[in-house]
């Protein structure tokens, strides 16, 4: 096995200037004085709107669509059917901008030919001069529609003689995880608890529905604008409709908030579809009726946990069934199934381990990848467990987590040997303690503290041989760019880069300027998802920057006659470490390079640790480059009569290996923090016989102001991850543990687990009465 | 997007009774029940009036025995007024849960009564304190109790030419104890799923009136009135108290929805009427102490 | 009736102020002040849902916060309209534009336009608010990223800088 180099190792010295501070993100002021442009806000001369017809049927043939009335009215220039489309009649909707071999079945139909699957599902595309018009243009299309039987419910699709929803089967994908001897773990167990656990549909509901501007310019070239996590999805529009790679360009604007809903491509192809029929700009932003069918919402998860347990709490075998909806079409199923199964042991060894897991296909709504990618669903079954282990034997469950942590140079459930620090007891503990004392129940309220630990991933499947490219350069005046394709999604992306960049070559980071999110002309640097962006483009980034640092340092230290392990840069000065009088200002640095002929620029590749992939027999090998460990912690007041759950508070700790901002780290937790606490209490998305029942957002609810509880972040850096300086990834997985979390204080709070989420009222009054019933 | 619509700007109110008698229309105020509900239909058409000129409809008067408020009252003229948490408590508390504070600059009290929504949240607490509204047309004035303007799902007792211009009520009495709880799926901006308002007067240690009103667990905002006898006559106690409150929710005739089964709105009108209940049995006791 | 009464008048030239601009649109009665002030150039307006759901659209309409999306441009002639590139920008921050960007209470910002409108509004009604006051204040206005503290935090420290402009001044 090859042995992981830290690049954390080689700067375990630096001292650090910027990195970890809490610096005021670059991207800050322009959002708050409400000049940054997202997609929907760019206009075009002569740029028309777009609009979409989603399927109102779940399953049905598509007997006849008749765009005649539409195009004929005044103003339309251009309806697209699947008739319309080109020979390839799909786009992939694999890994985005994966240069690894594909999984089966990941190709999805542009628009519906024949037959729709899913409720929402698109089968024209409009433009006309205005939105107007354009609407009115998709009332004038008639579609005559034969309904089929359709199946909306995973365990249905699965069952012999289910009609087959695409491809051979309704399984999308399956996977086994066969670690130990479960037979022999069973029998030293002292006793074996059996339950199961759902989750339901949940919706990004990123605040800025999807919107994209397309066009073909004066080189023939098809530009896209776009409000997306990835800009590789211009390999993935070219293909669709059959044009070379060079001829897509593909920009991301500031992303009014992803959390996976903008990985999988979304309106591009639509849109250049659009523009190159019209020969016009087109721009699509969808409305939010139409966002909710537009990505992909979370998989809805059956998890059943068998556990042996020794009297102290040890497990001693654990078989795991986890069933997933995939919804009409795969998209990321698989790799979601795979999340899943790696996280479904949690932060815990486990030496003799059976998991079954597959995702079905049904005729609901396609699910995607969402912040935290099936682990996180995983995680909560796993951490549930937990709990009721501990009841079982009457011990503190902490206790229970203890007997059972992986620590670092543990294999985990593929056999990975975990390489960094596992601090979720440090985590754990902490953010218990932070919760502090309990107030006391009253007639009608039961206070409830509960905690989850995790183990999520950060970075891509190793078999997608993961990189990251970036360009840093300093000008003549000694200010500083950065070129980098990363897509900024809201967390700061783009402003880590000049954080750190700032860091190695000493300058404040104002004087940084980052050129982000261009497929053209900035250096790819792959996806926003996976938690990786900083991982990967951080690490790109150093990498080039430290080689410019090298290149100028060089320069000095001949002007100086140093060496160059004798100097230092600092508020855009080369001094002498030992003799900091003596000192060139940066600018002056970059002339001496100049006039040498020395490269004052590097583009720099980060690439990440790969791998072959795993024994479809066993799951064994090596999957994720590294995991973060941490943990969450909630206190909650249950009221007894009416079943409402307020969460009081809410307490993450993780360790994130090194901070770059630390401001923006607490921004993630604390995000995240209510997002779970919506998991965990009121979102669901809620479909009938597969039909969207809250669609909007005033029946899909996502917290507000008024729900939010004391939130705390706890930050401990271990500087053991692979990212820069040792930073771990945090964006998913801060997210993992606040569901479970805020689950097991209601199951503190009244004395009975809830095993379906989200926690509603209603389920509490009706797990307290079977409570009663049984007593 | 709107669909195209006809909009009249009246600036009196006789023009705008006059433009509801003679032309089919409907009267838009804050708009946020009709703007969305248009946006949803999509379908051109309608003609709406406007009453946003109509200065005679703002406005709250105090006097000792009756409160006056204006149609074009909003939710957040409910909160701005000083005298107003002692002339309708139920009321305020209803208005600080009552959407965001956009939506509550824009919301009017009349807007909310005359969409006849089971979840409006103005009704319950105004239908516990005997409101009654004055309705206006070309041909004159009525005035009617809230109670019987209510008649089923979105269905009200204006007739199309009428416009509401005004709901009065008397203030509480001393002695009288006037609460309001919204339950929702989460803490802001959020559809009612039981809301209950209940007014309760003790004087000399007897319950002289209770009103209770029940939101969101029929077709219409009602008042359980058979929950309300139960409770006059004498102290209350746990016993009546808990008569009372399985009456309310016997009362009820609640529907299952995306929200909540009817079958837990029925056992949250139980929960929610006995806790308020006690809560004004102890707080109106307490004035006379 | 008369007939000019029952005549449908389809547009209407409205005279909005906006930011302390006057602007002059012809507008047809069912468009709304969101689609009027984007059409005028004013982008930081966002939208998140087009029906008073999400906050992303408010801005201060004679002072008064109001979801522009719900609010018919005719029912803004004559009055004025502040967004939030009225209330201040990089010469001239407002002290809670200053605030959110120190405390990082802008996370993707499609949010922020409106949050801060939403805000402005509270600390003109109360300006020393509790922390129950600014969450009663910012229940309509929806954010996905920040978990809000951030944003409840610069908001207490906005009504701060205020409060000592106005004892200095
Ligand atoms: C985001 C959001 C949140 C909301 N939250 C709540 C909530 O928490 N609780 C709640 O109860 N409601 C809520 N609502 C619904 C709505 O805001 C209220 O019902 C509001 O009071 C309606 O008043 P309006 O002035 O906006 O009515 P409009 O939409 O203008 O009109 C509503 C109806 O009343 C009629 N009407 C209006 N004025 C008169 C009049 N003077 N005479 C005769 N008929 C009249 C209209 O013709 C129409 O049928 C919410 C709406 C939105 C968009
Ligand atoms: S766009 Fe106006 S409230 Fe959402
Ligand atoms: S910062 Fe993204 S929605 Fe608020």
């Amino acid at each position: 096995m090859n042995r992981i180099e830290s690049p954390a190792a080689s700067t375990a010295n630096l001292q650090l200037r910027q990195v970890g501070k809490p610096l005021v993100r670059t991207d800050s002021p322009t959002k708050v004085y409400g000049t940054a442009v997202y997609a929907g806000d760019l206009t075009m001369p002569g740029m028309l709107c777009a609009a979409v017809l989603h399927s109102d049927r779940a399953s049905a043939l598509l007997r006849h669509v008749d765009t005649s009335r539409a195009e004929a009215l005044a103003g339309v220039h251009c309806v697209l059917t699947a008739a319309d489309l080109p020979p390839s009649q799909g786009v992939m909707t694999d890994m985005p901008g994966q240069t690894g071999g594909l999984t089966k079945n990941t190709k999805q139909p542009i628009l519906a030919k024949d037959r729709v699957r899913f409720c929402g599902e698109p089968i024209a595309l409009v433009a006309a001069e205005n939105a107007a018009i354009a609407e009115q243009a998709l009332r004038l299309i008639d579609i005559e529609y034969e309904d089929l039987d359709g199946i909306y419910d995973p365990f249905d699709a699965l069952a012999p003689g289910a009609p087959i929803i695409f491809g051979d089967d309704n399984v999308v994908a399956s996977y086994k995880v066969r670690k130990g001897d479960i037979e022999k773990g069973f029998a030293e167990a002292d006793f074996i608890v059996e339950n199961t656990f759902t989750t339901q549909y949940q919706e990004q509901a990123f605040l800025e529905p999807e919107a994209a501007l397309a066009w073909v310019d004066e080189h023939e070239v098809l530009n896209i604008r776009s409000s997306t996590q990835v800009v590789e999805h211009y390999r993935a529009v070219a293909d669709a409709i059959g044009l070379p790679h060079n001829r897509v360009r593909l920009r991301a604007e500031f992303v009014g908030g992803g959390f996976g809903g903008k990985e999988v491509m979304t309106i591009e192809v639509w849109l250049a579809l659009l523009a190159l029929a019209s020969r016009r700009p087109v721009q699509l932003v969808q409305p939010r009726e139409r966002s909710f069918l537009s990505h992909g919402p979370r998989h809805p998860f059956t998890m059943t946990h068998r556990t042996g347990v020794s009297g102290d709490g040890k497990i001693t075998a654990l078989q795991i069934k986890l069933t997933s909806d995939a919804g009409a079409y795969a998209k990321l199923s698989p790799y979601i199934l795979l999340y899943a199964t790696v996280g479904a042991t949690g932060p815990y060894r486990v030496d003799n381990l059976h998991i079954d897991s597959v995702s079905a296909a049904t005729n609901n709504l396609p699910a995607c990848a969402f912040r935290g990618f099936g682990t996180m669903q995983a995680n909560l079954a796993c951490e549930g467990q937990m709990e009721e282990i501990a009841k079982l034997l009457g011990m503190d469950s902490m206790e229970v987590r203890r007997r059972n942590f992986i620590h670092t140079g543990d294999a985990n459930v593929t056999g990975q040997i975990i390489r960094s620090a596992v601090w979720s007891d440090q985590c754990a503990t902490q953010a218990l303690a932070t919760l502090g004392e309990r107030p006391t129940d009253t007639q009608t309220t039961r206070i409830g503290h509960g905690v989850a630990c995790y183990q999520q991933s950060y970075g891509r499947i190793r078999w997608m041989k993961d990189s990251s490219e970036a360009w840093v350069g300093v000008e003549m005046d000694g200010t500083v760019i950065v070129r980098s394709a990363v897509t900024d999604i809201g967390a700061g992306q783009s402003s880590a880069l000049a954080q750190i960049t700032g860091e190695i070559l000493g300058v404040p980071m104002d004087q940084v300027v980052v050129y982000f999110g261009d497929g053209a002309v900035t250096p790819l640097a792959g996806t926003s998802t996976a938690s990786r962006a900083l991982y990967m483009s951080g690490n790109a980034t150093k990498m080039a920057a430290s080689q410019v640092r090298k290149n100028l340092l060089s320069c000095v230290a001949g002007y100086f006659g140093v060496k160059i392990e004798q100097l230092d840069m600092c508020d855009s000065q080369v001094f002498i470490i030992d003799d900091p009088q003596r000192s060139i200002a940066l600018k002056d640095c970059v002339k001496l390079c100049a006039a040498e002929g020395v490269h004052r620029h590097n583009l720099a590749i980060f690439r990440a640790p790969t791998s072959e992939g795993i024994d479809p027999e066993t799951g064994q090998g090596e999957v994720f480059p590294d995991f973060t460990y941490g943990a969450h912690a909630a206190q909650v007041a249950v009221d007894i009569e009416t079943g409402e759950v307020k969460v009081l508070k809410s307490i993450g700790a993780h360790d994130v290996g090194q901070a770059i901002n630390l401001r923006a780290v607490e921004g993630q937790v604390e995000g995240s923090a209510l997002m779970g606490q919506g998991f965990a209490l009121c979102e669901e998305l809620i479909l009938k016989q597969g039909r969207l029942q809250t669609g909007s957002l005033s029946e899909y609810l996502i917290p507000t102001s008024e729900d939010v509880p004391e939130i705390k972040a706890i930050v401990l850096e271990s500087r053991s991850g692979l990212g820069p300086f040792g930073a771990k990834g945090i964006g998913e997985p801060v997210y993992a543990p606040v569901a479970a979390s805020i689950a097991n204080a209601v199951a503190d709070a009244i004395g009975v687990h809830i095993f379906e989420l989200p926690i509603t009222p209603e389920k509490v009054i009706k797990a307290l009465r079977e409570k009663e019933s049984t007593k | 997007m709107l669909p195209p619509f006809e909009l009249l700007e009246p600036h009196s109110l006789d023009q705008a009774l006059k433009m509801l008698a003679t032309s089919e229309s409907v009267p838009l105020a804050g708009g946020t029940n009709l703007l969305p509900d248009l946006r949803a239909r999509g379908e051109a058409g309608g003609r709406f009036i406007s009453l946003a000129a109509l200065d005679q409809l703002h406005g709250i008067e105090h006097s000792d025995s009756r409160v006056l408020m204006g149609a074009r009252t909003t939710l957040s003229d409910i909160l701005h007024d000083p005298l107003m948490p002692t002339a309708a408590p139920s009321l305020v508390s209803m208005a600080k849960v009552f959407a965001g504070s956009m939506v509550r600059n824009a919301a009017t009290v009349a807007g909310n009564i005359c969409y006849g929504s089971p979840s409006a949240d103005v009704v319950p607490p105004l239908l516990s304190l005997d409101a009654e509204l004055t309705l206006a047309s070309a041909a004159g004035e009525r005035t009617l109790s809230l109670n019987d303007f209510l008649l089923d799902y979105k269905k009200t007792a204006r007739r199309p030419d009428e416009l509401l211009i005004s709901v009065s009520w008397a203030p509480p009495t001393t002695g009288t104890a006037n609460l309001f709880y919204k339950l929702g799926r989460r803490r802001g901006d959020a559809i009612t799923v039981v809301g209950v308002a209940v007014t309760i007067t003790i004087e000399k240690g007897n319950c002289t009136k209770a009103r209770i009103a029940l939101g969101s667990v029929a077709p219409t905002v009602f008042r359980a009135q058979e929950a309300e006898e139960a409770l006059v006559g004498g102290p209350l106690t746990a016993t009546t108290i808990g008569t009372a409150a399985q009456a309310a929710a016997q009362a009820s005739r609640p529907i299952d929805d995306i929200r909540a089964s009817a079958d837990y709105r029925r056992h949250a009108v139980h929960m929610l009427v006995r806790r308020l209940l006690t809560e004004a049995w102890q707080t109106a006791g307490s004035q006379h102490d | 009736m008369t007939d000019k009464e029952t005549q449908m008048i389809t547009e209407k030239r409205v005279d909005i102020q906006v930011n302390g601009q006057a602007c002059e649109i012809t507008v047809p009665a069912w468009r709304t002040l969101l689609e009027v002030l984007r059409e005028l150039g004013h982008k930081e307006v966002k939208c998140g849902c087009e029906k008073g759901d999400c906050g992303a659209c408010a801005v201060l309409l004679d002072g008064k916060v109001v979801d522009s999306c719900l609010t018919l441009a005719w029912n803004a002639a004559g009055r004025s309209v502040t967004t939030v590139q009225g209330l201040g920008g990089p010469d001239n921050p407002h002290p809670l534009q200053t605030a959110f960007i120190e405390h990082g209470s802008a996370q993707c910002g499609y949010c922020t336009p409106g949050m801060i409108m939403a805000a402005k509004a509270l600390l003109d009604d109360i300006p020393e608010p509790s922390l129950k006051d600014i969450k009663r204040g910012l229940s309509g206005n929806l954010c996905r990223c920040t978990g809000y503290t951030r944003i409840f935090s610069a908001i207490q420290a906005a009504a701060e800088t205020l409060r000592q402009q106005e004892t200095t001044s």
